[in-house]
């Protein structure tokens, strides 16, 4: 294993500084479970990790009005154990409950899991040098590609990992960025790069910035929301297609639609096609299954995960159902 | 040096390669005008192993009906916990080695004294216990490599794989390619059986001979059939290496099988269940006349017929596994449920060898203190076979398996014992040690018996306190029995070659799968199994029924999620992992039920015969004639992910 410098810092703007003046020679670290795998199997190599955990200022859980403000070192098990959540946060409790492990999640971080890098299996072979990773080649592409994307994949069909973003995503959060100098907010929709804008990251953090908090507001009333994932084993798997889904009915018409997909794209995918459509509409089946084909129009499979089409199709439309009623 | 150091020096040899063409798939490296891999041929051994019972030509010219298809298996690996680790230590010409190994003194040891040129007695190998065996881990080359390198540097010198290097160069389960042809008489009989597997072996040679005969041995002896015949051709190509791997290839050659003959039996209009009832081999054995000779050993995987099996329940199996799985009366005729999620019942049979093995020793040895000390060659690989043949011990001493101790898993202190191999150990250790330990006891009857000037038949052995009723009422205690021997007849050792003359010795089983599958999204999920095992007498209940469970949960990942992807373009292996190797976790183990016919066999120690390897046989076709009978679609290529079964559906009724 590649070996590293390891610090804490003392504080925010400590990091901020300390991760700014080192440039990409060193790397931020939470949990690990994410970075750890990726020295282990030679992708990354940093010479020093600056552990994040230790600022006990990001490790919090806040309600104000109703909103959700998560600290970026909040752990997976301690959000999940909040008790608001299943109230009315229900997909966000759905997303944890499908993620990895009970021991990944007790020290795998809130914040560490929308900036995990994305799967591929050429990207995280060490003997593969890969466009994303400075070379010129995707493997990908006319390789093995069954757990690829399969929506925005020409230059590089990796898949974002995480059930968490498109939970937050279908919530509406927003991301709270420290950097050196500043902070900024963002809604976290527009946290992540297609390949297409920047091949190597796949966020718009800078250097020296981090994800201090996610901001999640409360739902209007009336409002459902699911997440459900579909892997090949029952734990401890990444989706292959995931669907988060939050909606309202009033007056018997969809009022309020977001759905986001996992799995099926280098980013987290909103669906926005299928909530235009169905904005205004009868909540009918029929229409879930039109919006979804029409989403799924756009999609350019590569030889080995055609089957992410119906897979998708399938959960979108399931998705809806359980939330539209 | 720190161990970071030494890699990064590795990382800096340049190494200029000559390109050489390469092989990923065994149909391209077997073409005749190929670059040969090795000198000779990509063919190992020249030609393929070819075994014949009657003539299929005949068979198949009196057939009515012929049936034929082709079914492919994945590279599989063992994943165990542990990697492959050994630590070499010189004392002047005297060599130690620490390994994870499943034959010490059959393997390891000669294959040091061989590669050091070094007698055996030079050489002590010890496996004080394994991290997972699961019939792997039999290859010596890491013990030789550090044993050198010890010899050079004159340190002792550890060696263990990371997890990549374990999946990578470890050893995989063979990938295979079966063709299987069986033709059907006028009234239903199996007139013939022709089984042809190619398999792939990777660039190196391990136990493929082994793998590729054992692959055979279903087809051969499975269902009743005057005529059949294997043809088993081993491939050299450039993916990773294979070789052990429970059950070696019976596995392989019994999920064509039992796909096939499902398919038969519809076919013909029979239940499967019914199918096999009529056809699966009896007691009597196969038809045709026994070829070796008498007073030889029969052979456990037998080609000829006339040999009855020394035991064989498999009817039982059959009906006490359909019984608990409800089969009569919840089986439909396929795609019968309306969907989405549709069920289905599924089975599959499955017999396997276990009654040969190499000399077998044991030592049994009676303390002062009233202890008794088993030593065994063999390891205890997980499987719990120490406690096993502790208790055998035990049982035939007629004392409490208390006083009992056993060791084990050190040339040095045990006497030389087969490999932990081919579900042998209860068959053959276990007579051993049954004969070691009634050999003390009848001993010790005997000096007591002179001591007290009693006849044997007036004394009663009571757990080692033995008891005179005439000429007058007396006990000897164990421990004052004991002291009337010297030590050296305190201490049996002996070896036995396991086997019969008369019988062949195999074990059986039946397995019922229930699964419901996702039609919209593909997933399966194994919602009840049922697994019926004739394993003869069970000697240790609760290590058994974990035996199965294990078989089960092992080869469930085999049927649905577990494949080493190997990049088609430059054969290097892509998930070497535990995260995308996929062996399932705990909430993929459906209810299981275990059931043992729990009859004795004649020949095994105390009636036991073989456990160890036959759970994972019939686990895969069972979950793939279950997939059928809920969606209506075959699927003859392992693993069966959710990606095939969407690519297979009629996109009708979807969406």
């Amino acid at each position: 294993m590649h070996p590293f410098r390891y610090a804490e810092p003392e504080s925010v703007a400590e990091a901020c500084r300390f991760l700014k003046r080192q440039g990409t020679s060193a790397m931020p670290i939470a949990g690990g479970t994410d970075l750890l795998s990726e020295i282990k199997d030679g992708v990354a190599k940093p010479e020093s990790v600056l552990n994040l955990k230790r600022l006990p200022s990001l490790a919090h859980i806040r309600e104000q009005d109703g909103a959700l403000r998560i600290g970026g070192m909040t752990t997976l098990s301690q959000l999940q154990v909040y008790p608001v959540l299943r109230r009315n946060f229900r997909i966000i409790e759905e997303a944890l409950s499908t993620l990895a492990t009970p021991q990944i999640r007790a020290v795998g971080t809130v914040a560490g899991n929308l900036c995990q890098r994305p799967r591929c299996l050429y990207y995280r072979h060490p003997l593969f040098l890969c466009a994303k990773k400075g070379g010129t080649t995707c493997f990908a592409l006319d390789g093995d590609s069954r757990y690829h994307a399969i929506l925005q994949n020409d230059l590089c069909p990796m898949v974002h990992p995480s059930d968490l973003a498109p939970a937050f995503i279908a919530l509406e959060a927003q991301v709270l960025l420290a950097g050196p100098e500043e902070k900024r907010l963002l809604p976290l929709e527009e946290f992540f790069l297609l390949p297409g804008q920047n091949l190597s990251r796949e966020t718009v953090l800078k250097p020296g910035e981090i994800l201090v908090e996610v901001r999640v507001p409360k739902p209007k009333a009336g409002t459902r929301g699911t997440y459900l994932k579909f892997r090949e084993r029952g734990a401890g798997d990444f989706a292959l297609v995931s669907a988060a889904c939050s909606g309202r009915v009033l007056r018997g018409t969809v009022a309020e639609l977001r759905l986001v997909l996992g799995g099926v794209a280098p980013i987290p995918f909103r669906a926005r096609q299928a909530e235009e459509m169905l904005m205004g509409q009868r909540p009918k089946k029929e229409f879930f299954a039109a919006a979804a084909q029409a989403v799924l129009a756009a999609a350019t499979p590569l030889s080995g995960n055609r089957y992410k089409i119906e897979a998708a199709r399938t959960l979108m439309v399931r998705a809806m159902q359980a939330v539209l009623k | 040096m720190r161990e970071e150091v030494a890699e990064a020096a590795l990382d800096l040899i340049q190494v200029e390669y000559e390109i050489l063409p390469a092989f990923f798939d065994p149909m391209q490296a077997m073409k005749p005008d190929a670059f040969s891999i090795h000198p000779g041929g990509n063919i190992a051994g020249g030609k393929p192993i070819v075994l014949e019972r009657g003539s299929v030509e005949e068979g198949f010219a009196q057939a009515e009906r012929t049936f034929e298809g082709t079914y492919t298996t994945q590279v599989h690996c063992a994943a165990g916990m542990e990697p492959r680790v050994a630590l070499a230590q010189w004392d002047g010409d005297f060599l130690t080695v620490w390994k994870s190994s499943r034959g010490i003194h059959m393997l390891d040891r000669p294959a040091l004294a061989r590669g050091l040129g070094i007698p055996a007695q030079q050489v002590r190998v010890i496996c004080p216990a394994m991290g997972g065996g699961f019939g792997s881990k039999d290859e010596t080359r890491m013990g030789t490599l550090t044993a050198l390198l010890a010899r050079k540097c004159g340190k002792p010198v550890r060696m263990e794989y990371t997890r990549q290097e374990e999946f990578v160069a470890g050893r995989t389960r063979h990938p295979s390619i079966t063709h299987l042809k069986v033709g059907i008489g006028r009234n239903g009989e199996i007139t013939a059986i022709h089984a042809r597997t190619i398999m792939s072996k990777g660039a190196y040679m391990s136990s493929g001979s082994a793998v590729i005969r054992r692959c055979g041995q279903g087809a051969l002896y499975l269902y009743q059939t005057p005529n059949a015949k294997f043809e088993g051709t081993l491939v050299y190509t450039n993916v990773p290496p294979a070789g052990s791997y429970r059950a070696l290839g019976a596995p392989q050659g019994q999920f064509a099988l039992e796909v096939h003959m499902d398919k038969i039996a519809e076919a013909l209009g029979l239940n499967p269940l019914e199918f096999r009832r009529r056809h699966h081999v009896k007691p009597e054995g196969q038809p045709g006349r026994r070829l070796t000779p008498p007073g030889e050993l029969v052979s456990d995987q037998p080609v000829e017929g006339g040999i009855p099996f020394s035991s064989n329940r498999l009817s039982e199996c059959v009906r006490l596994g359909s019984r608990a799985m409800g089969w009569q009366r919840r089986w439909r005729p396929p795609n019968s449920s309306p969907g989405p999620k549709k069920r289905g019942l599924g089975m599959a049979l499955g017999l396997y060898r276990g009654g040969l093995a190499q000399k077998a020793g044991a030592e049994v040895e009676a303390r002062l203190d009233g202890s008794v000390e088993i030593r065994v060659g063999t390891i205890d690989v997980g499987e719990g076979a120490f406690t096993t043949l502790l208790q055998i011990g035990a049982e035939a001493l007629e004392i409490e398996p208390a006083r009992v101790t056993i060791l084990g898993g050190d040339t040095a202190t045990t006497p030389e014992a087969p490999v932990t191999s081919g579900s042998s150990t209860t068959f053959s250790m276990g007579t051993a040690v049954q004969q070691a330990a009634a050999t003390l006891k009848e001993r010790i009857l005997d000096r007591v018996c002179a001591q007290l000037g009693a006849d044997r038949e007036n004394v009663k052995w009571n757990k080692g306190a033995i008891q005179m009723n005439r000429p007058t009422k007396k006990t000897v205690a164990w421990k004052q029995a004991l002291a009337l021997l010297s030590p050296e007849e305190r201490r049996v050792r002996l070896a036995i070659q396991p086997g019969s003359t008369e019988f062949v010795i195999n074990s059986f089983a039946a397995h019922f799968a229930e699964v419901e599958v996702d039609t919209e999204t593909g997933k399966v999920a194994v919602v009840k199994y049922v697994a019926a095992h004739d394993s003869g007498r069970i000697v240790n209940p609760a290590a058994a029924q974990n035996q199965v469970e294990g078989g089960v949960m092992q080869m469930l990942g085999y049927a649905l999620t577990e494949e080493l992807l190997v990049d088609p373009k430059t054969g290097i292996p892509l998930n070497g992992n535990f995260l995308e190797h996929k062996v399932p976790v705990i909430v993929d183990l459906p209810p299981l039920k275990t059931i043992f016919v729990n009859a004795p066999d004649p020949a095994g120690p105390f009636g036991a015969k073989a456990l160890g390897e036959p759970p994972s046989i019939p686990v895969a076709p069972a979950i793939s004639n279950a997939i059928y009978n809920a969606i209506g679609i075959r699927f003859q290529d392992l693993p069966i992910t959710p990606g095939k079964i969407l690519d297979q559906l009629p996109l009708k009724g979807r969406g």
